[in-house]
């Protein structure tokens, strides 16, 4: 085996352990950041789940023809419009961090962040 | 040649490092998380949120607290009345014009001794003997709520009339036979300010007896932990901006990792009513019978969620320093008191539990 050859190798070497890394590191960040959704849980049952990154609008239905008009825009969840007495929900400021929630009580209606991954989640905001 | 398969082997053994990572999340932790949300207790949402092997337990535990979390709503209510149940609700109902003596289960003697505590420890802030006055503003605020344009301030006199029904040492407690009797008829009972703090506490007390740790349980924003959170390590609890205009560019003002403890906030932006653009809350001061106007907020951090309750009520009614006052004299309380302005004021260990949370 020549010396060229073995520095040939080492670059060949170098190169696939870097490229593995930079795909790892890429792959692991692709997780991180899509894996995050807006759990609906209509009293206490989860009914749908919508990503954080993809914006969307759209009507929950609930007990006695309640409405709740969730919105997702920008990578934050928020109640746009709703039909229950009090609109505690609709006051509500927009939510993007794990664990976070909106909570509609006379609609048993639970908005709560949640992720793929749970670093960094929090166990409740109050 | 052995080099080649050296190199081989150490890309396998990179590839093979990096897919743990992705896996590790699943497999090093034993305990799963798990969450359940109830309506229907203390007009507000509970969440039980635990750590567990399984979910059939996680599932049989919630299954305890529920049961336990009716119990003390039926007996703590003063708006309605259940069948078979003696409450507070009754201990207020007149009968040909006076109270009766009522005998009640020894769960409500024990929140009205631990109330009459209370008062003398918060020099009368927290008095459960204030329900006439604060019926007034319920109707009031009711009827704010339902119909916007014509809503209205009780008048001062209507306050200050039942203002005079207010009188603690009118509730007589008796120990022994179990029975509660208020001599001036036209007093009543309203233990808003304590009952849920105080039931989740009894709650907690329970599960710690039977050996049941690593829960959370939230009671509209009475916050009480058993044991640890994730990966063995402390909760992670944020606390809102509890000014609403600004939730936008900061939604939390502060972080706090804590095990074994509860924190209690009040705060002037949950239940309130709105007159002639102002609004109104519902932590009312038996002084000047209207509502406290300090700060915004008032969070409390202690070992004993009934007296994080009653505190952070009181102490949203005092001033900071005759509050400071009362959290130095009582061990393990601290309190973060949040402004009108948004300074943030803190005794001196709050900042303890406090992190730097990055999203």
């Amino acid at each position: 085996m020549s010396k060229n050859r073995k520095t040939k190798n080492d670059i060949i070497l170098a190169v696939i352990v870097i490229a593995v890394a930079a795909t790892g590191l890429l792959l692991l960040n692709i997780f991180r950041t899509e894996g995050t959704f807006a759990v609906v849980k209509v009293d206490g049952k989860e009914t749908e789940r919508y990503p954080l990154s993809v914006n969307t609008e759209v009507v929950i239905k609930t007990q006695n023809d309640g409405k709740n008009t969730l919105v997702i825009e920008d990578g934050k969840a928020f109640i746009k419009d709703a039909s229950c007495p009090d609109k505690i929900c609709e006051g509500h400021s927009k939510i993007s961090f794990k664990g976070e929630t909106i909570v509609c009580l006379p609609h048993k209606v639970v908005i709560e962040i949640v992720a793929d991954n749970s670093e960094n989640e929090l166990d409740v905001v109050v | 040649m052995k080099k080649k398969i050296f190199s081989v082997l150490l890309v396998l053994l990179l590839l093979a490092s990096q897919f743990s990572l992705f896996s590790s999340c699943d497999s090093v932790n034993e305990k799963q998380k798990f969450s359940e949300y109830y309506f229907d207790y203390f007009d507000t949402v509970t969440t039980i949120t635990g750590y567990t092997e399984t979910e059939e337990e996680f599932k049989s535990i919630c299954e305890e607290i529920k049961t336990e979390l009716s119990e003390y709503h039926k007996l703590y209510n003063i708006y309605f009345r259940f069948q078979g149940v003696k409450n507070i609700c009754v201990i207020n109902e007149l009968v040909d014009g006076k109270h009766n003596v009522v005998k009640v289960d020894k769960k409500i003697i024990d929140l009205l001794l631990y109330s009459k505590e209370m008062y003398s420890l918060t020099d009368g802030k927290i008095n459960v003997a204030m329900g006439s006055v604060l019926s007034v503003w319920h109707k009031y605020r009711e009827i704010g709520l339902s119909d916007p344009s014509n809503a209205e301030l009780p008048p001062v006199n209507v306050l200050e009339e039942a203002k005079k029904h207010t009188d603690f040492s009118k509730v007589e407690i008796d120990e022994e036979n179990n029975t509660v009797f208020l001599s001036d008829p036209q007093m009543t009972l309203d233990v808003g300010a304590i009952a849920k703090g105080y039931a989740v506490e009894r709650i907690a007390e329970y599960l710690i007896n039977k050996g049941i740790t690593d829960f959370l349980l939230n009671v509209g924003g009475n916050v009480r932990t058993i044991g640890m959170g994730k990966d063995n390590e402390p909760w992670k609890v944020g606390i809102e901006n509890p000014d609403t205009s600004k939730q936008e560019e900061v939604p939390h003002i502060e972080y706090l990792k804590f095990s074994n403890m509860s924190l209690v906030t009040s705060g002037c932006y949950q239940r309130f009513y709105e007159v002639d653009g102002k609004n109104y809350h519902h932590i009312i001061d038996p002084v000047t019978l209207y509502p406290g106007e300090k700060y915004l907020s008032v969070s409390v951090l202690t070992n004993d969620s009934g007296l994080g309750d009653a505190l952070s009520t009181s102490l949203f009614l005092m001033n900071i320093e005759e509050g400071k006052k009362l959290a130095d004299s009582l061990e393990n309380v601290e309190v973060m008191w949040v402004k009108k302005n948004g300074e943030q004021i803190y005794t001196d260990g709050f900042k303890n539990y406090t992190f730097e949370y990055k999203k």
